[in-house]
């Protein structure tokens, strides 16, 4: 199987790899994994109080090269957007982006359940329920 | 996804045209070479779809089967049946190769009651216990330490405290693929000799083992790797 020529160039070259913070209120933390290859992902975003938008977004992938191009490629989208907006990206428009094959459509899936599980760390760290738009001390 | 054939459904022999059972390689009647099986691989040996598979007799059919598909015999037969005899090998290897691997075989018969297990079940949402948040933090924690002691070796650094305390948790890594192969056999018997409900509750659990086993499986590679034994 060959990898696309956008999965090898985030492979290659991977955005946003990195660390922030795990203890800041700012940061929320989103670890998962792959059962189906044991690979695992780890991403972190930090929202802008005020604004709700994401202004940083890191990721650590130990895993195959879809892996690290899937995470790769969500850091990349969530950046610069607001929280709920975030939300939205489904993992079949990282399949599309990245021309995946059916075999590896889990690690796009990883990717939208590690974007998931960050937003969802920051809710509860910022006591914002679950399924509610993200509105922290929100503007009247 | 694999199908159960019901082998008690007999299809004809092409030769002889005696009702012969779809899942052997040979005519029980005149002994011609079939087109290559359609049941399961317990079929193929003859055998009952076990977990706890009698190993002697899987190798004895498998070596007596191979024997019979030999090329040599087939120098004179027709084009069919020496097609077949190419067709059945590979299908005969298939099914010796799956089934005498404690782990490949679990695979193959929980995917033959229905387990979706492997690569290609990918778009459905896991099953969140699938992938136990403690064994996340602890492979992830690991492996952010196998990238270090990579890098500080290409600096041409080696820190023998480093190799150390990843040895220590290769050592505990390989324990706990152990024990999860331990809890798998245990698992075994459950879901062989026990009732509808101990049966569904064993293949879950067998699930989330195999779950468990593969993270485990590239961290022991990836240390094994680094470490350079």
């Amino acid at each position: 199987m060959a990898y696309s020529d956008k999965v090898v160039d985030h492979y290659n070259n991977p955005r946003n790899v990195g660390t922030l913070d795990k203890s800041s209120q700012e940061v929320g933390t989103g670890l998962v994994g792959a059962p189906e290859c044991g690979d695992v992902m780890r991403l972190q975003i930090k929202v802008n109080p005020e604004t709700q938008v994401i202004e940083e977004a890191k990721f650590k992938t130990f895993g195959c090269g879809s892996a690290i191009a899937s995470s790769s490629l969500a850091t990349e989208w969530i950046k610069g957007r607001t929280v709920e907006d975030a939300m939205a990206i489904k993992n079949t428009d990282i399949v599309k982006e990245l021309a995946l094959p059916p075999v590896k459509i889990h690690c796009s899936v990883l990717a939208e359940d590690a974007i998931r599980a960050a937003i969802g760390d920051w809710k509860k760290k910022n006591g914002v329920a679950e399924n509610a738009p993200a509105a922290v001390e929100s503007a009247k | 996804m694999l199908k159960i054939v019901d082998s008690a459904v007999p299809v004809a022999c092409w030769s002889c045209s005696v009702a012969r059972n779809a899942s052997t390689l040979f005519c029980p009647n005149c002994s011609k070479i079939q087109p290559p099986a359609t049941g399961d691989y317990f079929a193929v040996f003859g055998l009952q779809p076990r977990l706890n598979l009698d190993l002697d007799a899987l190798e004895r059919e498998f070596h007596r089967l191979s024997r019979r598909l030999h090329p040599d015999r087939f120098a004179r037969a027709s084009d069919s049946e020496k097609e077949w005899s190419l067709a059945d090998t590979a299908l005969l290897n298939d099914a010796y190769r799956t089934l005498k691997d404690p782990l490949k075989r679990t695979e193959y018969v929980l995917k033959l009651h229905g387990a979706e297990i492997g690569e290609e079940h990918s778009g459905n949402r896991q099953d969140p216990s699938r992938a136990p948040a403690d064994l996340l933090e602890e492979v992830f924690e690991l492996n952010m330490q196998l990238e270090e002691m990579r890098m500080a070796r290409q600096m041409g650094d080696d820190d023998p405290e480093a190799a150390k305390s990843l040895s220590e948790a290769k050592r505990k890594f390989e324990g706990l693929l152990q024990e999860v192969d331990r809890d798998l056999r245990a698992q075994w018997t459950a879901w062989e000799e026990g009732g509808d409900a101990q049966r569904q509750t064993a293949q879950k659990q067998m699930v989330a083992l195999l779950d468990r086993r593969r993270y485990l499986r590239n961290l022991v590679r990836d240390v094994t790797e680094t470490l350079g034994d």
